[in-house]
């Protein structure tokens, strides 16, 4: 019989009775902020979030192919509206392929902060308290919005990472056959395991800057060494390659404990040497994953240590080839070698010295810290130094005359690169300078090698026609500094709203660029000169390093480290992209004191509406660049990618002559209002630098800019199309809502225009635009697409 | 026009290093000034240029000169108090001009031309000037008409710049001398509603905006441009409450533009209907009941202040257009104010500064309160500080004495008892409504200030535990009677 009773009870005895409480709170630990409509979501708690987003920024296919080749009953064609054996239709096949490839990017860096957190919590204990420095209040926005906690120490993230890894499961079984039968729900899946991601990289971050005691929110950060020329060749080099920096970490450690830390060379390729120079900034960086192959095959390493995501698949044939001993260190990656975890530190280093095996797999951080430096030094003794790319200029030249300018090459290059030309150019006339051209947009993947029927080693021609410049790429990276201090967000605050500070960039992700890599130092620069903020991190923040203007300068040298007008700030390794989607939340919460605990929808809506930020991958080709991107859309913050971008297969782009399709919630009038398209894409992809330019100045536009906020952004939108199309565009009349939206200089012009071309009436004594805007502009407008805000805050 | 240069705002903040320079004007070596006067419409020719000296075509490369530029300005809305203001937009304008820094303002104002500007064009003032005109005609249009007269001449400069001197002096005492009582109207700024929906800044003559960037003659000038922007008129109505500073006008108009969140703000107030606060306050103060008196930390201090809390967190406790008492968001300019904070006793209450705080309103201090507010240097904690104050003997341990009215409104520490003052006996009896939304403190009152939510304590002492998410599996429980 069940029993209910109500009121106080005196319990005059508890016997045999097994209390077990998960956590005890010490007074005013708990969180007094309301839980929000969605803390923990599950797929269908932001499911309408998605929606109401995606009937604006309808999903657009770019299918690389027409075939569903994932299951047994395929292949099945799926062109020309064919459905396949299972009944799936093309578009939502490769929504569906979106999922997958969102579900591995989310999963790489959970599984990296699975990892992470593991392991600072069993050498630093789960009572370690979060501090990130003393401006930095709110620890962690997208802990706190997603999953409704805010974290105090290291064992409360558990809960964050642990209802990530349930969300990934959950929506990788979705992608199993049979099973969503709408495009918009597999988006929306998309966008939900793309914000666990998000999580994930917190996680991963939050546990390294506190247990390894990285920069906490400082802007002045030091520079380190960045390029292929960095290192000094008359030490051992130790290379570090990878994503997940707690696996090397102790070789810099053991080395300092030694006193021998100025004997070595540690440096590294990808996040991993990242965040070694968070560690210690005497790490110096190579650079991203197209220079794996470079440094490998120029035999700069004595010892090479991998742990996991963008490295190399055939990295222990190359290391092999070149004599350097592999040390794997990930589960993730154990490259087919002999686990020697629990082997003896002489052990292991006998095996890889005297070459009784290739490498090993190693997982234990502090064993790794020892074996390292001992194998490098004994490598480095017994080194070939004079071994390059090649042994000698005729094997340089024989290699060149083997060509037969057959194309190969150049159909399978990504870039297309005319290898075919600087071959035919040296042999015919011994001038190398054509082939050397090459070597700055080469990424070094090794498609061309395969591709050849004559074998030739063409990366090995590229890197060794431009040696002399190769070595000469030396530049600086300023460290990752995590997070953005909420002081630093309160005082952008006044100039954003009075237009000084246009918007927000933020260049992150890898280096599958169209062309030369300059052109991301042009693209960035030309937005700091023009006082945006530029927030960037991973392979983009490590070539930002490398790239060196007229005077030989990084922009990293050039532009301070902070969060404000003009300023250039690396958060640090992919996982810190957490900090920048942190930082617009922040914004919400600070500015508007919008509550974030389990109220994700409001906040993505906040930023949609009124946070001129936008992300911009030029070089994209990783799957956690697809979650990181796709999470960022779902946080209403839209993202430019370079044309490889198309090849996710997927964009959401907005219809702006779709007018219905432009509608808000106003607050402040309880009425649904139509508005300008802003911004009218959310996922975009662009060929060139210069359209990469104008595009990226016009998704800062947000509709609820201030006057002088939207006359700053239309600035700098017409300027810059001038510049690099050679004319305004089409639609900026789409973004004036009244005269004082106008830049200052060409108002008359521009009055002109829409009095003459677009039929506006103007008074023009007063300068003023009588009719023609889609709505006026309201200092107190206050949008919103959700319903349950929208109601929330007009009952007051 | 065309222009031998672009303008964009995108060269704001273009600094000319001394080896690019073609010609520097003014600055440290030599006179200069800058002056914007009205004019009747009939007096100027518009857009008319006239030099006085020697023009850029005719310097002597990587030579200093005297400098002034003087506008006259005319239309229907123009008046004297809106001179200041359009000044100032000069160098905002002259920074667009791609090879041309303008550095400071009025006589400090300090030039340099590049010489790649001269070598693109750039060989005459009357460029620079029709630029100028034509950027301020652009964006104020209650300038009907202007002109222009550049001097390089160093006796004319030299000459005209004593009189203009008189004019700064008569500016600056004109701004000094005006009072919230000597204006029909008060200015809105709503700009920050695009980020805080609620807030609604006022501005008075005796109180800036909070992001300090706005004073009531910039909200003046900004109202003639568009009534209906971000900075409208807000007509004062009847004064409620001559000291916190509360007016009918006021109150109405923030309960429109806040969407009703709350109806009644005292401009000068701490604790009673305090002014809200966005985001973008440059100082936030903060009331320490251990010793009855208020704090002020700047956004540039990041240590703790003798509360044990930093800026950033107890911005954190205010913000997003709120009434949140026991915190105060203000503009530094606002301790220039005679009325800062008047009704809660002013610099006589105000007991801890960091020192570059301090150092920076130094001269708005009134000198007997000067030595007696303690800084990080003296005081780190709140032991500390009632020590200091002690020692100092700060008017908040016997008592504040309101200047304004000669009213005691604290009854300082006399008991010096660890416990909370009494609820009742408060020292004023103005009647106050009931606000849900807010905590209400009257003056004498001493405020419970939670920054943290605080468990209520169980009557009787001991632990009252809150057991949350716990499984408790019990096989058998035996319910009995319990004996009375």
């Amino acid at each position: 019989m069940a029993l209910n009773l109500k009121g106080s009870f005196v319990l005059d005895e508890l016997k045999n009775v097994q209390i077990t409480i998960g956590k005890i709170l010490e007074e005013g630990e708990e969180w007094d902020e309301p839980v929000g409509p969605t803390p923990m979501p599950g797929i269908a708690d932001l499911r309408k979030w998605d929606h109401t987003l995606l009937e604006r920024y309808e999903p657009f296919y770019a299918p690389m192919q027409d075939f569903c080749t994932l299951c047994t009953m395929g292949p099945c064609d799926l062109s020309s509206n064919k459905r396949g054996a299972c009944g799936i239709d093309l578009k939502t096949a490769k929504a569906r392929l979106v999922t997958i490839a969102c579900s591995i990017g989310a999963a790489a860096h959970t599984a990296h902060a699975r990892h992470m957190l593991d392991y600072v919590i069993e050498q630093f204990g789960e009572d370690t308290p979060i501090d990130l420095g003393p401006d930095v209040n709110v620890e962690a926005p997208n802990i706190r919005t997603i999953i409704g906690v805010r974290p105090r120490t290291l064992g409360d993230l558990k809960v964050a990472l642990e209802w990530a890894e349930r969300e990934i499961v959950k929506v990788l079984h979705s992608t199993h056959i049979g099973n969503e039968e709408s495009l918009i729900d597999y988006e929306s899946k998309a966008m939900h395991v793309s914000m666990c991601d998000h999580i994930g990289m917190e996680v991963a971050d939050i546990a390294q800057i506190v247990a390894f005691n990285y920069p906490k929110a400082e802007p002045d950060t030091p520079l380190v060494d960045a390029g292929f020329g960095v290192v000094d060749r008359t030490k051992p080099v130790i290379v570090v390659v990878g994503h997940n920096v707690m696996y090397a970490r102790p070789v810099m450690d053991y080395l300092e404990e030694q006193g021998r830390l100025d004997e070595f060379e540690i440096t590294g390729l990808c996040c991993t040497v990242h965040d070694m120079t968070r560690y210690n900034a005497r790490a110096k960086v190579f650079g991203p994953i197209s220079y794996q192959l470079r440094v490998i095959r120029a035999g700069l390493p004595d010892i090479v240590i991998s742990d996991e995501q963008c490295i190399r698949a055939d990295l222990l044939e190359a290391c092999s080839l070149m004599g350097i001993p592999l040390i794997a260190t990930s589960d993730a990656a154990m490259r087919g070698l002999p686990d020697a975890t629990d082997w003896p530190v002489e052990k292991i280093v006998s095996a890889l010295i005297n070459g009784e095996v290739p490498g090993v797999f190693l997982s234990d951080p502090e064993k790794i810290g020892q074996v390292a430096p001992i194998v490098a030094e004994e490598v480095f003794r017994k080194k070939d130094r004079t071994k390059l790319f090649f042994k000698s200029d005729d094997e340089f030249r024989e290699e060149i005359a083997k060509c037969t300018q057959c194309m190969n090459c150049v159909f399978t290059c990504p870039h297309s690169l005319r290898i075919d030309q600087g071959m035919a150019h040296a042999q015919k006339t011994g001038d190398i300078s054509k082939l050397a051209e090459l070597e700055d947009r080469c990424i070094a993947c090794m498609k061309c090698e395969q591709a050849c029927p004559k074998k030739i080693k063409i990366i090995n021609v590229i890197m060794q026609s431009n040696l002399q410049n190769l070595y000469a790429k030396t530049g600086m990276m300023r460290v990752g500094r995590g997070p953005i201090q909420d002081t630093e967000i309160r005082k952008v605050g006044q100039p954003i709203v009075f237009g000084q500070i246009p918007g927000v960039i933020a260049p992150v992700g890898c280096v599958n660029y169209p062309d030369l890599k300059d052109d991301l130092r042009e693209i960035i620069e030309e937005f700091l000169r023009r006082k945006y903020i530029v927030v960037t991190s991973g392979c983009h923040a490590m070539d930002i390093g490398m790239l060196k203007d007229e005077e030989g300068k990084t922009l990293y040298e050039k532009y301070p480290g902070n969060f404000d007008a003009g300023g250039l700030v690396n958060v640090g390794a992919c996982v810190a992209d957490s900090h920048i989607a942190g930082a617009a939340i922040k914004i919400a919460n600070i500015f508007a004191m919008r509550p974030l605990r389990g109220n994700y929808a409001e906040i993505a809506d906040y930023a949609l509406n009124r946070i001129g930020a936008v992300g911009f991958s030029w070089g994209p080709y990783s799957h956690k660049a697809a979650s990181i991107a796709t999470g960022f859309n779902r946080l209403g913050v839209p993202v430019v990618v370079g044309p490889h971008g198309t090849k996710y297969r997927r964009a959401y782009i907005g219809k702006p002559w779709k007018k219905e399709k432009w509608w808000v919630y106003d607050i402040k009038t309880g009425e649904k209002t139509y508005i300008e398209p802003a911004p009218d894409a959310l996922l975009i992809s662009v060929e060139t630098k210069e359209e990469a330019i104008v595009q990226l100045a016009k998704l800062t536009i947000r509709p609820n800019d201030t006057g002088m906020g939207r006359q700053i952004k239309l600035t700098h939108y017409l300027e810059l199309s001038k510049k690099y199309l050679g004319r305004y565009p089409d639609d900026w009349p789409i973004y004036v809502r009244s005269e004082a939206d106008l830049p200052l200089r060409t108002k008359d012009e521009l009055l002109k225009i829409l009095e003459d071309e677009h039929g506006w009436k103007i008074d023009w004594e007063k300068k003023k635009i009588l009719e023609g805007p889609i709505r006026p502009l309201d200092p107190g407008f206050n949008p919103t697409l959700v319903e349950e805000v929208f109601e929330k805050y007009s009952r007051k | 026009m065309e222009f031998p240069f672009d303008i964009s705002p995108m060269y704001e903040g273009e600094r000319i290093r001394k080896q690019d320079m073609y010609v520097e004007l003014g600055g440290p070596t030599q006179p200069g000034f800058e002056l914007v006067i009205s004019a009747s419409p009939d007096e100027i020719e518009d857009m008319n240029f006239t030099l006085i000296g020697p023009d850029i075509s005719e310097m002597e490369e990587g030579k200093a000169y005297p400098y002034a530029m003087i506008y006259r300005i005319a239309g229907k809305q123009v008046e004297k108090d809106l001179e200041p203001v359009v000044e100032r937009r000069n160098h905002d304008f002259q920074n667009y001009i791609e090879g041309y820094m303008h550095l400071n303002q009025r006589y400090d104002i300090w030039i340099r031309i590049s010489k790649s500007a001269v070598k693109k064009g750039l060989n005459s003032f009357e460029q620079i000037a029709k630029a100028t005109m034509m950027l301020f005609k652009n964006e104020l249009p209650f300038i009907e008409k202007i002109d222009a007269t550049y001097i390089t001449d160093r006796e004319e400069v030299e000459k005209r710049l004593q009189e203009t001197m008189k004019i700064y002096e008569e500016r600056d005492l004109r701004t000094l001398s005006l009072h919230d009582e000597d204006v029909e109207e008060f200015y809105s700024c709503t700009l920050c509603q695009s980020f805080a929906p609620t807030n609604v800044c006022v501005i008075a003559p005796d109180r800036v905006s909070l992001c300090g960037a706005i004073t009531w003659f910039d909200g003046r000038a900004s109202a003639k441009v568009d009534p209906e922007g971000p900075n409208a008129p807000i007509p004062k109505g009847e004064l409620v409450d001559e000291i916190g500073g509360e007016y009918t006008g006021v109150n109405e108009f923030a309960k429109e533009r806040s969407g009703g969140e709350y109806d009644r703000i005292k401009l000068h107030s701490f604790f009673e209907f305090p002014h809200t606060s966005c985001g973008c306050f440059e100082v936030i103060g903060f009331y320490m009941p251990e010793v009855d008196g208020i704090g002020w930390v700047h956004r540039g201090y990041d240590e703790p202040a003798p509360n044990g809390l930093t800026f950033s967190t107890m911005a954190g406790q205010t913000g997003g257009g709120k009434q949140v008492v026991g915190f105060l968001g203000i503009g530094i300019g606002y301790f220039k104010s005679p009325k800062f904070i008047q009704a809660d006793g002013g610099w006589k209450r105000t007991v801890w500064m960091p020192k570059s705080l301090k150092e920076r309103v130094l001269e708005f201090i009134p000198d007997e309160m000067k030595d007696k507010i303690a800084t990080e240097e003296d005081a780190g904690t709140i032991d500390e500080l009632k020590e200091f104050l002690k020692k100092v003997n700060h008017p908040v341990v016997t008592g504040v004495v309101r200047d304004i009215d000669g009213a005691k409104i604290t009854d300082g520490w006399v008991e010096e008892k660890e416990e909370e003052a009494p609820i009742e006996a408060p020292a004023e009896t103005g009647k106050v409504q009931e606000t849900p939304a807010m905590q209400q403190i009257q003056p004498g009152q001493i405020p419970v200030f939670t920054p943290q939510p605080v468990m209520n304590p169980v009557s009787g002492g001991g632990i009252k535990l809150v057991i949350k998410n716990a499984k408790i599996n019990i096989e058998k429980i035996v319910v009995s009677k319990k004996d009375s």
